[in-house]
């Protein structure tokens, strides 16, 4: 037995696994780990054979057989390794998939944009310390006139205007009469409301008018509250919705239930209170309507109006949802087609 | 209110002011005008005279013209297509240049001819048609013979330069019906004087007439006679004043009759005296006979209506139309003049019921000032003088049942300026009101107003603090956020639980839709279960697709559904929440209707919409609201007629449905001839839900010990229901068992007809100890034989 031979077996089985190809099949591995360390093998039978020889030899060669076979077992755990990792990368790269394909879907639905400008008009006012009610779509003509000082004779009340269901009850033509509600179980304490909800009018559906609408009516009752206080409000109110660069004016107008009474106009978006068509050339577009509650309406509902005072305002959602969106008939709000709802961003 | 910028300068002083200054100051104040609108337009135009009218030789109607302007342009030639164009007529030209409403004039060639201007119609400087005669229409307008050639001013020439101010006269000031009490906004507004016509009573001898009324609905009535008179033509300026307030000329009276009315807002009604059975008027309401109007028409009288009568008979509908029989017309001579105040009610009854409504009722049904008659019929008979002649004025003649009073308001300077939220000085206030015609007495900051008789709206001390704001402007007004107790901004109970399910729902994808609440009688008897009471019932429906108020959502929102497929949107998830009410009772609902597929990543991944969708929203509104499935049930429907019998469900709560989901019935989806698609539909009752009390959350101790994972596979019959081997095999295995679910359920190849496999998972778990296997194999047994038992379930191999 010379070490030579050893050698030899030792350079040959590095040289194999040296020449064994990164992407080599594992079982190439395998066979050349059989054919240097398994029992049979050339270098295990010269272990097997290490009895036979004299103490000293048998020292001496027994560390070179194991000095090889540690290089050998060395070489093929290393050369696993890379093959392994090769392999891992390989199977890596195959299991790529197509990341443009759709993911699963999260998206949440879509919500009308009358809903969207009721949502942030009804926060806004929670924000500033309201309470939000609601009150019967059925009303009396009680309620619903008679308390807001809109007298039996009144043409607003003609029967022509408004949805009856017998001549003392019908569908309430503004939410104004919730304020009537309100004031009635505020047993004269002071009040600080909005309430939205749905009103019905007896027109023709067209592009700009609908037997169906929706208003949002403000009610704040306190002592010694003035026209400013319901000036502020507004600007407050609209700058929030609208923009902070937006101008409001008040003009003076005619409400049965206040007194004074205003239009409250916004300067146009799109010219900024120049005058475009936009706004047909005014500069301002008119937005809500509102005032100081009527003395008459106080005194009706359980206030006195000398100690007691108040402001009321009421706006149509559809109308705002039709400025901000730049909607082109309202009958779209009722309609729900899809491709007309998915066009709204959800509410702020 | 339409008002000729030029007939309102008659009466205020409006120099160096245009219209639109004018209708801003208005419109600020509280006039709001909406229009400010030329009557006509048109630059470098001029009179001409037609000296030389050729036909054209390449056309059947065209005409070569040669039209003399005058030495400043000379001689045009013109191509002109009117038929009336004709040698000697005078008419407008617009010379190249001109710009008219609807186009700019160009030099031009006209089928080989040079043209070098244009001859117009009042159609072409934008005359409404209304006002123009078919000739003026289809030609030229013919000028006098006596228009001066060469004039460049044409407009005022014609009496065309007029602007009209269209003003929304809102309901508390009909007193802006008239020119008059415009001017006087006008020249307090802007602070310039006004000229308001003198009334002085022309005649002074007596004529035996009589009027008067019996009923209580005609208040004041006055009249006064003129005889001799001639019903010409009105002049230029009436004519031209009446076209620019949109009322279209006829003669003299009837011009001067509602010139009257829209300077005064009084509506005047003129008789022909000749033609009445005997001197006397009397207003009454007491007929109820057939009424032959100036219309030619007849209508059927009622008790109620105001009629004026002359021995017995209906002379005039009062304030809505007179009759035919005492008209007034080219002939007349003898008039008797009315100026009458009418219930406003009852105008308005009468002129809608018999469809008969103009400038007079109008004005009635908004209110006239009961205290001017006599300037009335004064400005009136001083025209007709001017322009009828009239030998014999007569005194004017009244009956008035109430005697004007003076009205006053008391109020303060604190209380003004208290309401305003302003600043205003006793001056400021008092000079305010000076110039918006109220007297004042004033005592320190007392003030004792005096209001004038026309202006009706002025009631109480908030409608005086109102005109000084709209006079000086809101701009004075300094805003100021109202400093009030804190307080948290809320929703009532139900609106924050409706709020909390919509963004629940859309937040699970669904989109959130809106419907009318009013529907036909076909959608009211659909899915109607949830609501107990007769539905409201429109008596005045505008037409019947929105006669009822609606009982359920689910139709309309089916509707909806049935909209987005026609228009090949196919995958739809629609929800609605809205209030629901019958006569009995009020309640929430959700509607819910969902088809096509749901892509659960676009189509790679998708499924047909099918029931467990909609139970699914059920389960998961009441596991939001913590509600367990115990505290209600989902049960076999026998309810609903419109879905699938098979494939939908009542939800209860005890015994009380509130609620049904499932598949559209194939008879309606035929009878709503929608195909195939399959279609979810849910409605729920949302305010049971709202009202079910729910406990305090407390923790549950979790386990600390392993849990072990069996699934079982069971062989039963097909209409064994899932939920009752699930309940079962929980009692069963009572103790350790901790929780079962479904996993799969298979029919067909190796499963005997009419059965199915149900697979299980069951978990087993102890609170206290790690589960042996001897345990677990134990419980399985119990289960298996439970299954069997009550079941006949056979262990699937």
């Amino acid at each position: 037995m010379n070490y030579e031979n050893l050698d030899q077996i030792l350079n040959r089985a590095l040289k194999q696994i040296d020449d064994l190809k990164n992407d080599a099949p594992m079982s190439d591995l395998i066979d050349i780990k059989n054919r240097y360390l398994a029992k049979k093998s050339e270098l295990m039978s010269i272990l097997a054979t290490l009895g036979s020889l004299d103490p000293k030899q048998r020292k001496n060669v027994g560390q070179k057989v194991n000095d090889v076979k540690r290089q050998i077992v060395d070489a093929i755990d290393t050369k696993q390794k890379i093959i392994e990792k090769h392999a891992l990368n390989q199977k890596l790269v195959n299991e790529k998939i197509d990341i443009s394909l759709p993911g699963k879907n999260y998206i949440s639905g879509y919500t009308n944009p009358f809903f969207i400008i009721k949502k942030e008009i009804t926060n806004i006012f929670l924000n500033m310390g309201y309470e939000v009610v609601e009150g019967p779509e059925v009303e009396s003509d009680h309620n619903n006139f008679e308390l807001l000082n809109i007298p039996k004779d009144h043409p607003a009340r003609d029967m022509q205007d408004s949805f009856w269901f017998d001549p003392n009850t019908l569908l309430r033509t503004h939410t104004s009469a919730v304020q009537a509600h309100a004031m009635q179980e505020a047993n004269g304490k002071p009040l600080r409301i909005i309430c939205p909800g749905k009103v019905y009018r007896r027109d023709n559906d067209d592009a700009t008018h609908s037997h169906q609408f929706a208003q949002i009516e403000g009610l704040l009752i306190d002592k010694n509250i003035n026209m400013g206080h319901l000036k502020a409000t507004l600007e407050l109110f609209l700058r929030r919705l609208f923009g902070q660069d937006r101008q409001i004016r008040l003009r003076s107008s005619f409400f049965p239930f206040t007194e004074p009474s205003v239009e409250v106009d916004i300067s146009c978006a799109n010219c900024h209170g120049k005058g475009c068509p936009m706004c047909k050339g005014s500069g301002y577009i008119e937005i809500l309507g509102g005032g100081m509650v009527h003395p008459n309406v106080l005194k009706m509902n359980g206030y006195d109006p000398d100690v007691y005072s108040g402001f009321a305002f009421g706006l149509g959602i559809e109308r705002i949802a039709i400025l901000k969106y730049g909607i082109d008939d309202i009958r779209r709000i009722y309609t729900n087609d899809v491709r007309f709802l998915h066009q709204f961003k959800k509410s702020d | 209110m339409k008002v000729s910028f030029n007939c309102l300068k008659q009466f205020v002083d409006l120099n160096n002011i245009s219209a639109f200054e004018v209708a801003d100051k208005l419109t600020f104040a509280g006039v709001e005008v909406e229009t400010v609108e030329p009557i006509a337009s048109g630059t470098n135009l001029i009179i001409g005279k037609i000296i030389d009218c050729k036909d054209h030789p390449d056309s059947d109607h065209l005409h070569i013209l040669q039209v003399d302007i005058g030495p400043k342009y000379g001689i045009k030639q013109i191509v002109c297509g009117a038929p009336n164009a004709r040698k000697n007529l005078k008419v407008i030209v617009a010379m190249v240049g001109a710009k008219l409403p609807e186009v700019t004039i160009k030099k031009g060639v006209i089928r080989g001819v040079e043209s070098d201007g244009m001859c117009c119609s009042l159609l072409e400087l934008g005359v409404d048609k209304k006002y123009l005669k078919d000739e003026q229409m289809s030609g030229i307008e013919e000028l006098n013979d006596d228009a001066p050639i060469g004039l460049e001013d044409v407009l005022t020439y014609l009496g065309l330069d007029d602007v009209v101010l269209d003003l929304k006269v809102l309901a508390n000031r009909p007193d802006l019906l008239s020119v008059i009490n415009i001017a006087r906004e006008v020249g307090a507004l802007l602070n310039r004087p006004t000229h308001l016509p003198k009334s002085s009573e022309i005649g002074v001898d007596k004529f035996d007439f009589k009027v008067g009324s019996n009923t209580n609905k005609c208040v004041q009535f006055s009249a006064k006679v003129i005889q001799g008179i001639k019903n010409v033509e009105s002049p230029h300026w009436m004519k031209s004043y009446l076209m620019a307030m949109g009322i279209r000329s006829i003669d003299a009276l009837v011009d001067i009759g509602n010139y009257v009315m829209l300077v005064s807002g009084q509506p005047l009604h003129m008789y022909d005296l000749d033609k009445l059975s005997s001197n006397e008027l009397i207003a009454r309401d007491d007929f109820a006979s057939p009424f032959v109007a100036l219309d030619d028409k007849e209508y059927q009288l009622q008790k109620g209506d105001i009629v004026i009568s002359c021995h017995n008979q209906a002379m005039c509908l009062g304030g809505v139309m007179g009759s035919k029989q005492c008209a007034i017309d080219k002939n007349t001579i003898n008039l008797v003049i009315e100026a009458a105040s009418f219930d406003a009610t009852t105008i308005r009854h009468t002129s809608a019921r018999l469809g008969l409504s103009s400038e007079s009722s109008m004005r009635f049904v908004k209110g006239t000032n009961h205290f001017q008659a006599e300037f009335v019929l004064n400005y009136a008979a001083s025209l007709i003088k001017e322009i009828c002649g009239g030998n014999c004025f007569y005194k004017n003649i009244h009956y008035q049942c109430e005697q004007y009073q003076d009205k006053f308001i008391k109020t303060t300077l604190a209380k003004i300026n208290g309401r305003l939220g302003s600043n205003f000085d006793l001056k400021t206030v008092v000079d305010t009101l000076h110039k918006l015609g109220f007297d004042i007495e004033t005592d320190g900051d007392n003030l004792k107003i005096k209001i004038p008789n026309y202006r009706l709206d002025i009631t109480c001390d908030a409608d005086i603090s109102e005109e000084i704001i709209r006079y000086l402007g809101f701009e004075y007004i300094k805003s100021d956020l109202p400093s009030l107790h804190q307080s948290v901004g809320s929703l009532n109970q139900h609106l924050a639980k409706t709020r909390y399910i919509e963004e629940y729902l859309t937040k699970c994808g669904l989109d959130q839709c809106l419907t009318y609440t009013l529907v036909s009688k076909t959608k009211l008897d659909e899915f109607n279960y949830l609501f107990k009471g007769e539905p409201y019932h429109i008596i005045n429906p505008i037409s019947e697709d929105h006669e009822y108020v609606r009982l359920s959502i689910l139709p309309s929102l089916i509707e909806s559904a049935i909209y987005n497929l026609k228009r090949q949107n196919k995958n739809l998830s629609l929800f609605e929440t809205s209030d629901v009410m019958s006569k009995q009772e009020r309640g929430i609902c959700l509607a819910v209707v969902l088809t096509g597929q749901d892509l659960q990543q676009g189509y790679l991944k998708c499924k047909p919409i099918d029931f467990y969708d909609v139970k699914g929203i059920v389960e998961g509104i009441m596991n939001e609201f913590q509600i367990s499935p115990t505290r209600y049930s989902i049960e076999q429907n026998n309810l609903v007629e419109e879905l699938h019998p098979g494939r939908s469900a009542l939800i209860k709560i005890g015994k009380q449905v509130i609620g049904y989901c499932g598949m559209l019935h194939p008879t309606y989806m035929q009878n709503k001839d929608i195909d195939k698609t399959p279609i979810a539909v849910l409605e729920l009752r949302l305010d049971y839900i709202y009202d079910m009390k729910i406990g305090a959350v407390k923790m549950c101790e979790i386990s600390k010990f392993p849990s072990v994972e069996r699934d079982l596979a069971f062989v039963v019959a097909r209409q064994v229901e899932v939920k009752d081997l699930i309940k079962e095999a929980k009692m069963a295995g009572k103790g350790i068992v901790s929780n079962v679910d479904v996993f799969d359920i298979y029919e067909g190849e190796n499963v005997t007809n009419d059965c199915k496999s149900v697979a299980l998972k069951i978990i087993y778990n102890a609170k206290d100890h790690t589960l042996k296997d001897q345990e677990v194999i134990e419980a399985e047994t119990k289960i298996k034989e439970s299954l069997q038992k009550k079941f006949h379930a056979l262990l699937r191999g």
